[in-house]
This record gives structure tokens, C-alpha cells and sequence, in this order.
């Protein structure tokens, strides 16, 4: 039940923006904020290179030290070597720049004059006297190794190939290339593939990785799949793949910042509802592929563009005579929304995106969600047993999160298939706001089963909402099986929002075991 | 900050059409959406959601959270059923809309994927039963007019590529040769994946790859980015409604699969056999079952394997009407037949129009579009 009066207040917005980092498509945003009358600050941990984004104070040597506030808010100290300052900004924009580490380890080999890594052959190509060289004479026979180090991506395949027609391309040199698969999933690859095949670039694709002697000529077997026995290739130059490396600093901005990664390290973290730019927090934005930078642009205009930003006043509300200051709402909050003021928790209205798992694990009942009070939710799960109890079919409650299990039961509806009469959904901001206690309510009440139905593990918008959901349900169904009940007549289950047919199956499912 | 006006036309209501649009409304700009079909969604609203226990990112879900945002949008005038026949640059751009007959409707009701679709149902012409509450007459659809806008986005999509070229393959033919579009609709209208000659669950199920990708013989050199996600994915899903199903990869070079791929392709090798080759032909045999000939990599010799489905991942291909929105808008092709996306003065490209991408890849690449159009309004003032 959505609460009948919401107070909407409005909220200034500093409008000053920090990047972080200088990966292109920061910097380029960066400048055309500067351009659009931001007062934009860039903080990199390099030295004092030329950064080309003029109207930004540029901070080399620096690194953020610590991070305060919420989004149109945020306090941030910034250390340049031991001299640290405070400053204030609206927004901040992560434009993360990764490391590059030679995999000559994975195939026993060790960086010499002839055994070298992608990024010097690309600086050998660039220089007169070796590509003069390559050209003389037979010309030489350079050996590039790609994809038995590391699964590879498609910008590692392209600097292979980039390369490998380049020596190919000088007098009687030749490249080949021992690929595991080759990565040709990014614009123009496979037509660069056909090129260099074309142009007599050897790709050679063996089951296993190459086995490498590295003495007095340089020697590579594989067992050719095709030809079906040994190939033995003597090399002049053998070019060693590289691994972009995440690297602590990475790691620490955001930690400091307490924005999730994905599972290697990299920003942004991998959930569907932060497509392109945004991260778990608001107003925090990463900026990491080419196209991201005019998404930042877009994502931080919305955010500060008009200096107010009108909210809810009571999407979250800390009661302040229950609050003890446990910090439990602190670290359960996914999106960072939370901090104290005056001896008790306050809420950003901002930051907050009303998922509820605060109010739910609150060990003193101190939050209630504007939207979603816990009497309207109490109140909600009365009428929903009380109705369903009239149908003839058992009386099932499902709790179902607003962001995919009530959009999949609504289409279930709308597309003109049928729920059994006796089964009522309570919407719900996220699974993550589902209490013991309302589930214990749904069966006092006298429901036949209770249903929670959340967002798949990875898609909860809240991030954990749908895990606390599920620790619950499994809580429950321990006091269930304590009681003496059928613990089956509860059911913690995921579905996606355009999944019509799969929720009526689910839903059929429960009700006939019950 | 958010003053800013003028209109925008975007033309095609796949996801880039319906990110670019709004994005533009985010910014109080009108937009003019124009969708050649009778639904707002593109390929991508009828795709299937791809999560085991776990998400996979496939973003499928995205597509119908976005169309929900863009209905509500009161700046987004939509024209459903509606091409683009002619520009004319002399001022503005004055565009003319008429009614497109592209949607085969005849005696057949139309249903969208989405509860978003509004309409839901589409009766065609010559339909005797009785339509569903809100239903809409296909002859009542469609925009016949002239718009002024101000700046125009492309985003007319793809075609997905027409298997029964791969004459071998039989599809059209043999009933359980299927691609991977079909897979998307059986696998969401069904709640699991089934055989179309039967609705049993395959026990045995095939992909094939790069079926029209990364194929010189037809030109096609380009690989279409998304196949091997979809695939992988899928292969996945099948594994998790049945631990017991075998499930064969039969590939060229597997490609990433959005971020944390290691990850994701280790667990996948653990439940799905990956065979580096692509199979010479399909034949039937009974029970509805297909023979499929390949040569083994590791032996050399041609192989013969039994499947009780075959899903051909079928690629990315320039839209069909490329052609014709090049011709309209004054905006070349690329080499591929996609659009060339580097063109602006006035005119932007997003999505797959100008080559293949991922659902997340055609919202990024629509968020950029929408900048750039904004850009464009902001600098013609």
C-alpha cells in the first residue's frame, strides 16, 4: 500500500565535482562539465603530465583519503603527499586507469632482447632502425602468444592483430600468432583477422599451450590440430601477452568511496540496474568504457543540473527516541545513505533508494520507509489473508519485490492468465523489507502459505536486499519446523520482472504442494 | 539548467530508441518516437530472462524496466506503426511520417511481450473472434503526417540473420532446428525450454555459432558480440532446469560474455561440452531427433552425434531498412551495411543500427547519442 500524503521537500545540491583518476572517458567529461559551468576538480595519483581538460583544477600526486557525506554532499579530504584538504562536492566521477603486467611466467619464459611484452614490441615498431631491420634481407619471424595466460579480451586481440600486420607488412617479415580463442568480438576485428590472414599473418589455434624453449634459437611446439602433428616454429621475436591488473590503488579508491567492484576487481560492479555509469551509491559515477563519458555527463546534470533536488522528506525515518546507535542500518545499507548527526542515525532522503533493509534489520524497530510504513504493510497482509481466505483455492500471501516479482505477477494479469482466486501479492520495495515478524503475521492471520519473492541473486537493486530475504525465510521456516508446522507452506523464490509464465508456474507449483 | 527545448524525432523503439528517448525527455526535450511495428520494445523485449539460481547479466530485464519508464513519460509522444518516408533540410527537419505495412496482422491478433505495451493486443484486418479488453484495430494505428523537429536519432536495430541461408542446417525444414530468437520466446512463453514438435524438454541440445557471423563466404565479416552471450547463457539455463540435459557448444573462437567472463566461462565449462568446430550439415532421424555431421578437431574425421534440439545462434545483420534511412538521412553505410555512426550535423546514430552490441552496449551507446543530440540543440541556438 502506498501511504496516502508524502511530503516532498526540496534539497540543495552542491554543484562542484570531483574526478577521480585520468582514464579517458572521466577526462572527457571532466572538460565538458568544466565547459557546462561546473567548478570541476580532476585528483590523479599520477605526476604532473597534461591533462587536456581546460576549466579543471587539476590535482596530480593525489589520492582520496576519505569520504563523508552524500550525494550533493560529499566531504571529501584529499591528500597530496602530507598536505591533506577539504573539500566539498556535489558528485564524484571514478575514471579508473588499470596496470599492464607481461604474462611470460604462464609460458616459462623470462623478458630478454628477444622475448619481449606487447607493449615493447609496439615501441619497437614505432622505431625506424627495427623496422628497418625487419625489412632486410629474408626479414625476421616474430611469434606472438595470446590467449594461454589469461582468457584475453577483445582490446588485447586487437593490439595482437595491429601488430602482427604491421611486421607482416615489413618486407619479407612474417607474424604468427598462437591463439587459444581469438577475441573478435569489438568493431572491426574480425575484418583485421581476415586482413592479416589474407595478407599471410599465420594463426595458429592449438589445444594446448605452446611449449616454448627459450635457448640459443628460440623455439615454439604445438601439436597442430589440423595438420595433425608437431609444428616447430624458430622465432626471432617472441611477443609475450599482458594482463590488465587492477592494482591496490583501484581497490582502496573504492573501498574509501564504498562503492562495489565487480568479482576481478574492476568498477563498475556487475548488476544490470547500474547500466552504464552508476554505481551503488548515488552520486558516484564510473566512467570506464569510451561511450561512458557523455552517460556521466547525463547522470551528473540529472543529479546537480539544478542546484535542488526535490525528495520524499520521509523515504526513510529514524525515530530518534528508539535509535541507540547500534550502527546495524550503517553497515546493511547498500547504497551508503546513512550517517550521524546530533547522537542518532540520519538518512539521506538523497542518497536513500527505499529498499527497507535498514527498517527490517533494525534491532530496535527504529526506521520506518515512507512509502512502505510497517502498519500499512501489517495492515496490507490483514486484508490480503482475509480476501484470499473467501476463495475457494488455499490462501496464499507473496510478499514480491516492486522492481520484479510484482511486475511479473501484474503481467500475469494483464497478458490474460490466471492466478488461483486465492492468491494475493503484497508489494514490497525490495525483498530486503520483508520481516520475520510479517511473515509470522501472514500465517497468525491464517494463510495457508507465504511466498517471498525477490530479484535473482546479482539483480537485487539494493544489492543484498534479496540474500536478507532469504536469510529470513529460512529463519521462519526453523520456527515453523520448531512449532511443529509444515515448514513448505513458506517458499523464498526469485523471478525477473518479464517473467510472466515462469511466476504463474511458480505460483501453481506452491499451491499444489500445499 | 533543465530549460532547455526544442524536439528531437528517434526513429525506432528497440532499447537504443527508448534509451535515447528518454534521456532526451530526462532533459525536458520532446521527443517524437517512431516505431515501424505495432509495439514499443524491439528484439530485446521478448528476450528471456537467463538467471539459474544467479543473474547473468543478459539485461533483458532492463528493456522492460525501461519501456515502463518511457510510457509514463508525458514528453515522449509515440507513433506506433509509423515509418519515415521523407526529410526535407530546408529549415528545421520537417519529417514525413506514414503508416507502415510491414507487420503481417492479417486474420491474426497481435499480442505484445510486455504489459508496458500499450496497446497489449493488435486485432489485424479480416479477425472474426473477439478481440481482448483494449485491443486496438491495426487499421486505426499509424501517424500519416508532417513533424518539424529539431535534431533526429537512428536507431532502427538489426535484422537477426535468416538461418534458412545456412541451407544445411535445415532449418525450416526439420522442426527442432530452431534459433536462438525462437529459443528467447519458446524459453519465456513456456517458463522452460521445450521442443517445438513435441513440447517435450530436449535432453540433448546443440548450438551451433557464428551461424552468419564471421562467415566470408557471405561477407559477413563481422562478429556480432552477442551470440556466444547469448548462447552461453542460455546453455546455462538449460542445465539448471535440468542438471541431467547435455548441452554442446559447437564454436569457433568463444567470445566474452560481458564483465567477469573468466569467472562465468569457468563455471560454464564445468556443465557444457565445448567442441572447436562448426557441423557440415543436419539431417532427421526419428523420434524428431537430428543428426548432426562435423569434423571432430581432435580425430579428423567426420562424426556423427545425435540431438533432441539444435539451436542456431543466429548473428546480428544491418537492419532491413538500412538502405532506405541511409537514402532519407543523408548518412552513409559502413563497409558492414551498418550506419556510419561518426556523422552528427543534426543526425545521430545509436544501438545496433550501427553495429552489433549487447543490450547494455546499445543503452550506453543511446546515452551518448542523446548527449550529443542535446549538444547539438544547445549549440543551434
Amino acid at each position: 500500500m502506498i501511504a496516502e500524503k508524502t511530503t516532498m521537500i526540496d534539497v540543495t545540491m552542491n554543484r562542484d565535482v570531483l574526478v577521480v583518476g585520468c582514464g579517458a572517458p572521466g577526462v572527457q567529461a571532466a572538460a565538458v562539465l568544466a565547459d557546462r559551468g561546473y567548478n570541476v576538480v580532476l585528483a590523479h595519483g599520477g605526476s604532473d603530465e597534461k591533462i587536456p581538460a581546460s576549466g579543471v583544477e587539476i590535482m596530480s600526486g593525489t589520492r582520496v583519503e576519505k569520504l563523508a557525506g552524500v550525494a550533493g554532499d560529499y566531504r571529501i579530504c584529499l591528500a597530496t603527499g602530507d598536505k591533506f584538504v577539504e573539500r566539498t562536492f556535489g558528485a564524484i566521477v571514478v575514471a579508473p586507469t588499470y596496470g599492464l603486467e607481461p604474462l611470460n611466467l604462464a609460458y616459462d619464459l623470462t623478458l630478454d632482447d628477444r622475448v619481449v611484452t606487447m607493449t615493447q614490441m609496439e615501441a619497437k615498431l614505432k622505431d625506424p632502425a627495427f623496422t628497418e631491420d625487419l625489412k632486410k634481407g629474408d626479414g625476421k619471424v616474430v611469434a606472438f602468444l595470446s590467449g594461454f595466460g589469461q582468457e584475453g579480451d577483445p582490446a588485447a586481440t586487437r593490439r595482437v592483430l595491429e601488430a602482427a600486420l604491421a611486421v607482416q607488412n615489413l618486407g619479407a617479415s612474417s607474424a604468427y600468432i598462437y591463439a587459444n580463442n581469438v577475441k573478435v568480438g569489438g568493431p572491426g576485428l574480425e575484418r583485421l583477422f581476415t586482413q592479416g590472414r589474407h595478407q599471410g599473418v599465420v594463426c595458429f589455434k592449438p589445444l594446448e599451450k605452446p611449449v616454448i624453449d627459450q635457448g640459443e634459437t628460440l623455439n615454439i611446439t604445438i601439436n597442430d590440430p589440423v595438420v595433425r602433428g608437431d609444428l616447430v616454429l624458430e622465432p626471432d621475436y617472441i611477443v609475450v601477452e599482458e594482463k590488465m591488473v587492477v592494482g591496490q590503488k583501484n581497490l582502496d579508491l573504492a573501498a574509501t568511496l564504498r562503492i562495489d567492484t565487480d568479482l576481478e576487481g574492476l568498477l563498475p560492479s556487475n548488476n544490470v540496474h547500474r547500466f552504464p555509469v552508476r554505481s551503488n551509491r548515488e552520486g558516484i559515477f564510473v566512467a570506464s568504457q569510451p561511450v561512458d563519458g557523455a552517460n556521466v555527463v547525463l547522470r551528473v546534470e540529472d543529479l546537480l543540473g539544478e542546484g535542488v533536488v526535490t525528495v520524499a522528506k520521509e523515504r526513510a525515518v529514524v525515530d530518534d527516541s528508539k535509535c541507540v546507535i547500534c550502527l546495524t542500518c550503517y553497515r546493511c545499507c547498500p547504497h551508503g545513505a546513512i550517517f550521524w548527526e546530533n547522537g542518532v542515525a540520519v538518512i539521506s532522503p538523497v542518497a536513500c533508494q527505499g529498499c527497507g533493509i535498514c527498517a527490517s534489520e533494525c534491532p530496535m524497530d527504529a526506521i520506518q520507509i515512507g512509502e512502505f510504513t510497517d502498519a500499512s504493510l501489517k495492515a496490507d497482509i490483514d486484508e490480503a489473508v482475509a480476501s484470499a481466505q473467501k476463495a475457494p483455492t488455499p490462501s496464499v500471501v507473496a510478499f514480491c519485490c516492486e522492481n520484479s516479482a510484482f511486475e511479473a505477477g501484474q503481467a500475469v494479469k494483464a497478458l490474460g492468465a490466471d492466478l488461483p482466486e486465492g492468491f494475493r501479492m503484497i508489494q514490497v520495495p525490495c525483498a530486503g523489507k520483508v520481516d520475520v515478524e510479517f511473515i509470522m503475521r501472514a500465517f497468525v492471520e491464517g494463510a495457508d502459505g507465504v511466498m517471498v519473492a525477490a530479484c535473482h541473486e546479482g539483480n537485487c537493486k539494493a544489492e543484498r536486499g534479496n540474500t536478507f530475504a532469504g536469510w529470513r525465510v529460512a529463519e521462519v521456516q526453523r520456527r515453523l519446523e520448531a512449532m511443529g508446522l509444515n515448514k513448505d507452506r513458506l517458499i523464498f523464490t526469485t523471478i525477473a520482472s518479464n517473467m510472466a509464465e515462469e511466476f504463474s508456474v511458480k505460483v501453481q507449483k506452491f499451491i499444489e504442494k500445499l | 539548467m533543465n530549460s532547455q527545448t526544442g524536439k528531437v524525432m528517434v526513429v525506432g523503439g528497440g532499447i537504443a530508441g527508448l534509451t535515447a528517448a528518454w534521456e532526451l525527455a530526462r532533459k525536458n526535450i520532446g521527443v517524437e518516437l517512431v516505431e515501424k511495428s505495432c509495439f514499443l520494445g524491439g528484439h530485446s523485449i521478448g528476450y528471456t530472462c537467463k538467471a539459474t539460481e544467479m543473474c547473468q547479466k543478459c539485461g533483458a530485464c532492463s528493456v522492460e524496466k525501461m519501456l515502463k519508464d518511457v510510457i509514463a513519460e508525458p514528453l515522449i509522444n509515440v507513433h506506433l506503426r509509423t515509418e519515415v518516408k521523407a526529410l526535407d533540410r530546408s529549415d528545421r527537419y520537417r519529417i514525413t511520417l506514414a503508416k507502415s505495412d510491414g507487420e503481417a496482422a492479417d486474420g491474426k491478433i497481435l499480442k505484445g511481450f510486455s504489459r508496458h505495451n500499450t496497446p497489449l493486443f493488435v486485432i489485424g484486418e479480416n479477425v472474426t473472434e473477439a478481440a481482448p479488453p483494449g485491443a486496438m484495430k491495426i487499421q486505426d494505428m499509424g501517424s500519416e503526417c508532417e513533424l518539424d523537429v529539431d535534431a533526429v536519432i537512428l536507431a532502427t536495430g538489426f535484422s537477426p540473420f535468416d538461418a534458412s541461408l545456412k541451407s544445411t542446417y535445415g532449418y525450416g525444414k526439420w522442426e527442432n532446428v530452431i534459433t536462438g530468437l525462437e529459443f528467447e520466446h519458446i524459453e519465456r512463453e513456456n517458463a522452460g525450454i521445450v521442443r517445438p514438435s513435441d513440447g517435450k524438454s530436449p535432453k540433448r541440445v546443440a548450438f551451433i555459432q557464428c551461424v552468419g557471423s564471421r562467415d566470408e563466404r557471405l561477407g559477413h565479416l563481422w562478429c556480432s558480440e552477442v551470440c556466444c552471450a547469448y548462447a552461453l547463457r542460455m546453455a546455462g539455463t538449460i542445465r539448471h532446469q535440468d542438471p541431467e540435459a547435455e548441452v554442446s557448444v559447437f564454436y569457433i573462437d568463444v567470445q566474452n560474455v560481458g564483465k567477469e567472463f573468466p569467472v562465468f566461462y569457468a563455471k560454464i565449462k564445468e556443465n557444457v561440452r565445448f567442441v572447436r568446430t562448426i557441423p557440415v550439415d543436419i539431417y532427421p532421424v526419428e523420434n524428431d531427433c537430428l543428426k548432426l555431421r562435423h569434423m571432430a578437431e581432435d580425430q579428423g574425421t567426420p562424426t556423427f552425434e545425435e540431438f533432441d534440439l539444435v539451436v542456431l545462434s543466429i548473428g546480428i545483420m544491418p537492419g532491413a531498412d538500412t538502405k532506405i534511412i541511409s537514402e532519407i538521412f543523408d548518412v552513409p553505410m559502413t563497409v558492414d551495411g551498418f550506419l556510419d555512426e561518426s556523422v552528427g550535423n543534426g543526425i545521430f546514430v545509436a544501438g545496433t543500427a550501427s553495429g552489433p552490441g549487447t543490450i547494455a552496449a546499445s543503452m550506453a551507446k543511446a546515452g551518448k547519442a542523446a548527449f550529443d543530440a542535446v549538444k547539438y540543440l544547445g549549440g543551434a541556438k
